[in-house]
């Protein structure tokens, strides 16, 4: 039986709902493959696997101790 | 927080509901031992003050920066914690332990931001994606047969939180065009690293569509850095 070739759409839409995905199936491997082969679609698991760390490394600003002093008071007075 | 017997605490069983229990066995990676949560809500419900200083000490940190990371604004993000621990103060006696304390949590944070910006045209919009540019189901072959490279690659990330402010302000413009539904999904799948599942509790929705959402969030963040992040 001739294999269905996949389309580099549906890697897309794979490699964005199963990033960080460990599973084994036949599809998973075949769309492991087309990626090692096809570097567009390398280019994008690499540009989305970017998007998501920026955002995981981002620093936030620490909570100020008047907000931690004000909280409290608040609650005295509950 | 008054722990005489006027306090509505005081009024609250201390006896901690089953599934709680439960939740404490199957309990891993929380950020806080879930049984000493368990203590403390059982102390607070039984109005000891301290106890309940105590929660929020071990949880101050994880409101406000989600509050930040969702509100993008270090005012509002104090609010958001003012009013998500008064409403845990006030509605501890709800808390049933069917999930974990940090859920709940999370779930409080982002009901009150929804109420604050349930005006904006953002907060119930859809995501339209677009194709990337140069990303194609028939790309072209080299004479040897190997796809020819048409979508750029990105240049390297920082491997710290250390960003130059015109990264972090790109950064603020795209997330700030996702519509709130997605972006509460984004982050915390993605960014507090939290489980579809818990996810979808968090926000009340399905499993899939959690994962629907977030696959579209992606695919547009990464849309919206494309052109800065080009090599």
């Amino acid at each position: 039986m001739k294999k269905k070739l996949i389309k580099c759409s549906q890697v897309a839409k794979h490699i964005c709902d199963n990033l960080d995905s460990q599973l084994d199936t036949a599809r998973c491997r075949a769309i492991k493959k087309h990626i090692r082969e096809c570097p567009n679609c390398y280019a994008y698991l690499d540009s989305v696997k970017k998007t998501v760390h920026l955002y995981r490394i981002e620093q936030t600003p620490k909570l100020p101790e008047r907000s931690k002093r004000k909280l409290l008071a608040v609650l005295k007075m509950k | 927080m008054k722990g005489g017997k006027d306090s509505p605490a005081i009024l609250i069983s201390g006896i901690l509901p089953y599934p709680f229990i439960i939740q404490l066995m199957k309990s891993s990676g929380t950020t806080y031992d879930t049984r000493e949560d368990l203590a403390l809500i059982s102390r607070a419900r039984g109005g000891d003050s301290q106890a309940f200083e105590s929660l929020v000490r071990r949880y101050q940190d994880l409101v406000f920066k989600f509050a930040f990371k969702l509100s993008r604004n270090r005012e509002m993000a104090e609010e958001l914690y003012q009013d998500t621990f008064v409403n845990v103060f006030r509605k501890l006696n709800q808390f049933d332990g069917k999930s974990k304390f940090s859920t709940w949590l999370y779930r409080i944070v982002a009901n009150n931001y929804l109420m604050k910006t349930r005006k904006s045209k953002l907060s119930r919009a859809s995501v339209s994606i677009d194709a990337p540019e140069g990303f194609t189901d028939n790309p072209g072959r080299d004479d040897e047969g190997h796809i020819v490279q048409t979508l750029p690659a990105w240049r390297s990330t920082p491997l710290d939180g250390v960003l130059q402010h015109e990264m972090r302000a790109t950064l603020d413009r795209a997330i700030a065009k996702l519509p709130t539904d997605y972006r509460m999904v984004f982050l915390l799948r993605d960014v507090e690293e939290r489980s579809a599942e818990e996810t979808a509790k968090i926000l009340k929705l399905s499993v899939p569509a959690v994962k629907s959402r977030l696959h579209r969030a992606r695919a547009f963040l990464r849309n919206q850095l494309d052109g800065y992040m080009r090599s």
